[in-house]
């Protein structure tokens, strides 16, 4: 599904580089539930930028369900991004202006969708996030934990065959942040490909499979309990 | 793919700003728009041609002076000293210039009587010279010669037996005719002077240009035996400005009884008798354009303040798919609907604004056209204003959307 290898990403000033990322491999295989974990500035948020798309890399490679990206251009990354991945942000990345319906909307007008099919799509998802009856209502009048289901729900309305979440309960109590993690599971079980990036050992323990990045690079962890205490504190 | 429906669904959440923008597109494009046909119908007035061949003549004016001036002698040795210029096409003495803002007018009738009513014609009196120096043409009827011509003295109110007429006047004292039937026929001057009218010209113009009889006038057979009078001068092509000072020398030399002043092309008449006009025309123009720009600033502070205001917004629609087309496209969308508000209120307002000046000033009623074209411009300066707005908005990096600061 996610296939990277020797990614090397840079960031330049005048005055100092930065290797975000140095060599990085990672292998997500289809269906898999994967916790990317790490200090800050470790290099998390570099990885799901170009793991979705959002950035582009130096050198290596990256094929995103068989097809290599970074040859890509802006508009073509834009539309594969449209296609294959959902986003689930930390902070929800709601539009204010828009009701349930319209932000949920967002992507699938950007797919080209006709206004029908849209509309299933809108009403299905946010039947399976428990908020189709608040379709009309705007952001501001749900808690966190519903704003980040109809964030769900928005990521998953396309379909995309990969799901990326970054720290998708950072801004939850804990009992929400237990029932987006169990919605998470349950859409996992149905076959959606989710790589999650937390700093929350309790979280990443839910995943199958742990990633931890430390100086750009990935060590595989298979025991949560073995992280580095900056990461399971 | 246009976001039509949730653009208009997030501006009606926040109003203040869209509706304070198309008030002013609305106000800029009634303001433009009614300026632009005022302009146009000053610029209309200003194209009229008088007549007359203004680009190669001018006048000057004598005043005797001295007690032994002989106003008839020096008025023929004057003019056939002018006459005898090379460069000269014809000269004569006149008692008042086309569009120069003073001058002569009369009553004509049809009928004698005083409970008849008249027509008003502005009235030029010139020698059997005329037509060729004013450079107009005899359409029916004939010319004065020589013989027609007589001198009219301070003292004296009487009228010569014939006159010419301009065509405008001619189909105004008798409607129903054919402009040519008027050649021979009798009007009468004063309420009773028979006058007959003996040729007919095509076109001069009264000195008044805000009459609404600019087009009648009357030339009559007289020279004027008064102290102080002009002579029109018309020159061949492009030697105006080499005669003029040699006239105005010549007069003042040849007869030291008089004081020679006044001399004018008929181009700096133009311009002083529209003077007004053009004034007003340029504070339009001015208007206009600094409205114009006052909108489109308006505009592009109110995208760019949108845009910085929804950097976060912009950076999420790009990582859930959007291309930069496609976020180009929303701003772009988003102004042409905020316009099109504008437009429709400016179309109503400038009809509004247009049915005021015509009861307040006389105006005429707006062309039609001008509102459609005055909403194109509007849609076009607000689509050129939001281009760079948009084109910012569209170059937000969507990695923007997993920033948490």
């Amino acid at each position: 599904m996610l296939s990277m290898n020797n990614v090397k990403k840079i960031f330049r000033t005048d005055l100092v580089e930065t290797h975000a990322l140095n060599d990085f491999n990672l292998q997500v295989d289809e269906g898999e539930f994967v916790a990317v974990t790490g200090p800050s500035g470790s290099g998390k948020t570099t990885f799901l930028n170009i793991a979705g798309l959002l950035e582009t890399f130096e050198s290596g490679t990256y094929m995103l369900d068989g097809k290599d990206v970074s040859k890509l251009n802006d508009n073509q990354r834009s539309v594969l991004r449209n296609q294959k991945i959902g986003f689930i942000f930390q902070s929800f990345n709601l539009i204010p202006d828009l009701s349930l319906f319209d932000n949920v909307d967002v992507p699938l007008r950007y797919r080209g969708f006709n206004a029908a099919e849209r509309k299933q799509r809108i009403e299905q998802s946010l039947e399976m996030v428990g908020l189709a009856n608040r379709m009309k209502h705007l952001p501001s009048q749900l808690s966190g934990g519903q704003q980040q289901r109809v964030a769900i729900a928005r990521a998953l309305a396309g379909e995309p065959r990969f799901l990326l979440a970054d720290e998708p309960t950072g801004n939850l109590d804990t009992k929400m942040a237990h029932s987006v993690m169990e919605l998470l599971q349950e859409i996992n079980q149905k076959g959606t490909t989710i790589v999650m990036v937390t700093h929350d050992a309790t979280l990443a323990a839910q995943a199958a499979r742990n990633i931890y990045v430390r100086d750009g690079r990935v060590s595989e962890l298979h025991d949560v309990s073995a992280m580095p205490e900056a990461v399971n504190s | 793919m246009f976001e039509t429906g949730p653009i208009l669904r997030a501006l009606m959440r926040n109003k203040v700003g869209a509706i304070l923008i198309a008030l002013q597109i609305a106000v800029t494009m009634t303001i433009i728009v009614n300026s632009i046909f005022i302009i146009m119908e000053r610029k209309e007035l200003m194209a009229r041609e008088s007549g007359m061949d203004e680009a190669n003549s001018f006048y000057i004016r004598s005043s005797g002076f001295a007690k032994d001036f002989n106003n008839q002698v020096t008025v023929q040795e004057d003019l056939a000293m002018i006459r005898g210029l090379p460069g000269v096409v014809d000269a004569i003495q006149v008692n008042a210039i086309p569009i120069s803002g003073g001058g002569w007018s009369m009553g004509l009738q049809t009928k004698p009587g005083d409970d008849q009513d008249g027509v008003g014609v502005a009235v030029y009196m010139v020698d059997e010279h005329g037509t060729n120096t004013f450079d107009v043409d005899v359409i029916a009827g004939q010319d004065f010669n020589a013989s027609d011509i007589i001198w009219r003295d301070g003292d004296r109110n009487d009228w010569p037996d014939q006159i010419l007429i301009t065509k405008a006047m001619a189909e105004d004292l008798y409607p129903d005719e054919d402009y040519r039937n008027a050649v021979g026929k009798t009007v009468y001057i004063n309420r009773n002077e028979p006058i007959i009218i003996k040729g007919i010209i095509d076109k001069l113009q009264a000195p008044w240009i805000g009459w609404n009889g600019l087009e009648r006038v009357m030339l009559v057979p007289q020279l004027m035996d008064f102290s102080a009078y002009r002579y029109l001068v018309r020159t061949e092509p492009g030697q105006r400005d080499i005669i003029m000072p040699k006239v105005e020398e010549m007069l003042a030399s040849s007869n030291k009884g008089r004081i020679v002043r006044e001399l004018r092309s008929m181009q700096e008449t133009r311009d002083r008798s529209y003077r007004r006009h053009s004034a007003m025309i340029n504070i339009l123009t001015t208007v206009m354009v600094i409205l114009t720009i006052v909108t489109a600033l308006g505009i592009v502070g109110l995208a760019s303040f949108s845009v910085n205001r929804r950097k976060k917004q912009i950076g999420t629609r790009r990582a859930l798919g959007a291309t930069q087309g496609a976020i180009l496209r929303y701003f772009m969308l988003e102004n042409f609907m905020i316009s099109t508000v504008g437009v429709m209120v400016g179309a109503a307002l400038t009809v509004g604004l247009n049915m005021w000046l015509m009861q307040a000033f006389e105006l005429s009623r707006i062309d039609w056209y001008l509102i459609p074209v005055g909403m194109v411009v509007l849609w076009l300066v607000g689509q050129i204003a939001v281009l760079g707005p948009a084109k910012r908005a569209a170059a937000i990096p969507p990695a923007i959307a997993t920033r948490n600061v």
